[in-house]
């Protein structure tokens, strides 16, 4: 009896509960419904986009998103090569300073008006201009007159007209640039130099990417915008490839939380989702919903080249390390071994790898030992910085034992991101003797990779200066021929990391993107290099991409 | 009784000064730059625009000036983030989840763990007692995590069909059940011992046992004379529990993907977005500050003599 009436207590606070928990309840949300073969796939973004402007968003989330609702003027295929897409064709000049852009007669905004090159000038100095402040705004530094413009003090106005960006027609869009940039038509391919519509901007101000007002011209548009929640995408019908798009829309979740995602994934919530744990990779690698895909990235660990002068030593680490293990145990996503600083799939790869005899796959100890025996004053203890997400400090125990057997003692110190980010410099703090870094490539050309090691590089945290480094930069800059430019890059690579190279840093491996996808859309799913999806080539082939 | 809460409501402003005064200069303090979000270094040209663009060049008593009068005016300015969204958006958007979902796990945490801190105390060391209290420190003693991975893998996945309970999100009444339990669960493990305390020490009280004197029942002597009398310390400690439960809680909210405030707040410390990091501190303040007033309020009805002697 007493047993009975404390059930029926029970029962009834549950009951309780369960109906204040109804009672504010939310609405629930138009979704896809599983019987037919619906186009919809729902998908994990991982985070809310910190901005829907092509001009300001400097994340990938951002840029994936905004890549799928605009439409840029070339797109990047398989083997990163520039094809049309908004521009129909464009040519380069003898002296290869000017790029003129043909666009095509049917671009459109979502509200009727057509995309016009005016669009493309205008948004272009919108984004060089000292008072949007974006800071992707180098991206268009190598375009006459945008440095001075982006620092004006006085004048700006002037300034702004001395850009060279110029709408000759509505369908002609000419750029002049400071010195041959071969790799500038594939830099076009990169978000920010997608325009945006400058009445809506100039109308909404700020809040032009809201749901409400935004006016894109991509194939997908912007249906509905929780903030931090949910972003869903509905195919535009008026596209002009409208025709060649299969999905009709894409529900998007923000789940940060890896293992949430993966539960979610795993209960049939999510059709795809990236940022796996690494502690469920194992695991997660024997299902057919498993992706991989190489990335345009580097992992390595620099060295303060003030505080271990001697390059026998740094060689002697570089070799220590057992790249192998550190992937296969460690890192656990089929990473690649590095051989050089930039990775592989670049283009030129084949001719500027250095295959440096510093960077062993297995590590290399007897050979370490042996360069470290030729040092002089060896610095026998190492302070090694990271920054606090998770993985980095695994690998960084792991590389501490390797260095120990080289007689070396490493205190690994841990800083959360913004403070690790101020001691990493550059010029690294003092006390830093090694450092944890990572470098993931904006734009597809090494230039991209290889000019971070110039003296003056805000990204040089290494203290590394060799003028002879920037000179062959600089050349490599003006040279616009592919092959002879690689073989400047070759030299470079030699320069860093070859049989005589200062190996100012120790790269470890190179990037791979993991994901899972469910198998009824994973034949279209392609990540490319820079970690974009092209969801206009992807098609859902059993219809319960219900979520 | 007014008197007491004016007199409240006008000390918060030298409170709220002070803690705009502190977090002001803490985040002065702590290194880092809220516009080098990635490895990519940011060109000096484009840091000082960002820096004009958000005041950031002013000497420091302008931007605190600014900042206090923000906050006074309730204009809390832009995020350095988000680039599109003001931090008025972001508490106005963000905020009601979290007070939800607070409000939802105290009412659990109550409604559950003060029975089964009374149930434990009327059978004082006996087998009901231990179990109770073993769930009770278990749920106090395991962190909120744990729960809600547990509760996810359990309830969502393993179990899925059943349940129908979705992994994550905060839409659905369904999506809010496994979330308010991750978060509820110890706070009430905390109440139970509470209560089942004080009960205990009630249940000496002379007044009690001239109750039992007077031939009253059990049920009525429990209910009347001994609960009331026990929740000074339960309400004592629900105040700042109900502050720290809808001021947003970042780990929670995460794990279940709930667009709440808790999330923002501790990215935008790890961001160094100044603007919405002071907005945050401060409402947290508010809602501790009022939480506190309420207890004070709840003291006087409970308890006679707390009302007696302060007026």
């Amino acid at each position: 009896m007493r047993i009975t009436r404390r059930g029926i207590t029970a029962a009834v606070t549950a009951l309780g509960l369960a109906a204040v928990v109804a009672g504010c309840g939310g609405d629930d949300s138009s979704e896809g419904s599983g019987a037919v073969v619906d186009q919809v796939i729902t998908v994990n973004w991982g985070t809310e986009p910190p901005s829907l402007d092509p001009g300001l968003a400097s994340d990938t989330t951002s840029a994936d998103v905004i890549s799928n609702i605009m439409d840029p003027l070339v797109k990047l295929d398989a083997d990163l090569n520039p094809v049309p897409n908004l521009a129909e064709s464009w040519e380069t000049s003898d002296d290869g300073k000017t790029v003129t852009f043909h666009l095509r007669d049917d671009g459109e905004w979502t509200n009727g008006d057509p995309v016009t090159a005016e669009d493309f000038e205008w948004s272009w100095k919108r984004t060089i201009s000292p008072d949007l402040a974006a800071d992707y705004a180098y991206q268009f530094f190598g375009i006459v007159g945008a440095a001075e413009y982006n620092s004006c003090e006085s004048n700006c106005d002037a300034m702004r007209d001395k850009v060279g960006v110029n709408a000759v027609d509505d369908r002609t869009l000419e750029v002049e640039l400071t010195s041959p940039q071969p790799w500038f038509v594939q830099q076009a391919a990169h978000h920010s130099f997608i325009a945006v519509h400058r009445a809506t901007v100039e109308q909404y101000g700020d809040r032009w990417t809201e749901p409400a007002n935004i006016v894109t011209n991509g194939p997908f548009q912007l249906d509905r915008w929780q903030h931090n929640a949910r972003l869903d995408l509905v195919k535009w019908d008026d596209w002009r490839n409208a025709d060649e798009v299969s999905l009709e829309r894409i529900n998007g979740r923000m789940i940060s939380e890896g293992t949430t995602a993966v539960q979610a994934f795993e209960a049939g919530e999510l059709d795809m989702t990236a940022g796996l744990p690494p502690e469920e990779l194992s695991r997660l690698k024997t299902t057919p919903e498993y992706a991989q895909y190489p990335g345009l990235g580097t992992y390595y660990y620099g060295f303060n080249v003030k505080s271990i002068p001697d390059v026998n030593q740094r060689r002697a680490m570089a070799t220590a390390i057992d790249r192998r293990t550190i992937i296969d145990n460690i890192a656990q996503a089929d990473q690649l071994p590095t051989t050089g600083f930039t990775p592989q799939g670049m283009p030129g790869f084949e001719t500027l790898n250095p295959d440096s005899p510093w960077l062993p796959e297995n590590g290399d100890i007897e050979r370490a030992k042996e360069l470290m025996s030729q040092v002089q004053n060896p610095v026998r203890n190492i302070t090694l910085l990271l920054n606090d997400s998770p993985g980095h400090r695994e690998i960084a125990v792991a590389v501490q034992s390797m260095w120990k057997e080289l007689g070396l003692t490493v205190q690994i110190r841990q800083q959360e991101w913004a403070q690790f980010l101020e001691f990493v410099g550059p010029p690294p703090d003092a006390s830093i003797d090694a450092f944890r870094f990572g470098w993931i490539g904006d734009y597809v050309d090494a230039m991209n990779f290889l000019d971070l090691w110039t003296c003056d590089s805000g990204n040089n945290s290494t203290n590394y200066c060799d003028p002879a480094y920037d000179e062959l930069v600089s050349e490599a800059r003006q040279t616009p021929d592919n092959d002879e430019r690689y073989g400047i890059y070759a030299e470079l690579e030699q320069k860093l990391l070859g049989e005589d190279g200062a190996v100012p840093f120790a790269p470890i491996y190179w990037y791979t993107y993991v994901q899972l996808e469910k198998e009824s859309i994973k034949d279209t799913l392609e990540v490319n290099l820079l970690s974009q999806t092209d969801y206009t080539k992807v098609v859902e082939t059993d219809g319960s991409g219900e979520a | 009784m007014t008197r007491l809460i004016v007199r409240r409501v006008l000390w918060t402003v030298p409170v709220i000064l002070l803690v705009i005064f502190f977090t002001f200069v803490l985040m002065r303090q702590i290194e880092g730059n809220p516009f080098r979000t990635s490895e990519r270094a940011i060109p000096e040209s484009i840091q000082r625009n960002l820096e004009e663009k958000y005041g950031l060049d002013d000497p420091w008593w302008v931007q605190y000036a600014r900042y206090v009068r923000n906050v006074a005016t309730f204009d809390l300015g832009p995020s350095l983030v988000l680039r599109n969204r003001d931090v008025n958006d972001i508490v106005r958007e963000h905020f009601p989840p979290s007070l939800e979902l607070g409000a939802l796990a105290m009412l659990f945490a109550l409604v559950f763990g003060i029975p089964l801190g009374l149930y434990a105390a009327l059978r004082a060391n006996k087998l009901g007692d231990y179990t109770a209290m073993v769930v009770a420190n278990v749920g106090f003693a395991v962190p909120s995590f744990l729960v809600a991975t547990l509760l996810i893998y359990f309830f969502a996945v393993r179990w899925g069909d059943v349940f129908d309970f979705p992994t994550s999100g905060w839409t659905t009444w369904q999506s809010k059940v496994l979330p308010v339990i991750a978060l509820g669960i110890g706070p009430m493990a905390y109440f139970a011992r509470l209560t089942r305390g004080s009960v205990l020490e009630t249940l000496q009280q002379d007044y009690v046992r001239t109750a039992r004197a007077k031939g009253l029942r059990q049920r009525r002597i429990v209910a009347v004379h001994v609960l009331r009398n026990s929740l000074i310390p339960v309400v004592t400690a629900a105040g700042p529990i109900l502050g720290f439960l809808i001021t947003g809680s970042f780990v929670i909210e995460q794990i279940f993907a709930i667009p709440g405030i808790g999330r923002y707040y501790v990215t935008a410390v790890t961001a160094r977005d100044y603007s919405v990091v002071m907005a945050l501190t401060v409402l947290l303040a508010i809602i501790v500050i009022v939480a506190n007033m309420v207890v004070d309020i709840l003291y006087g009805i409970l308890d006679p003599r707390t009302r007696e002697a302060r007026s």
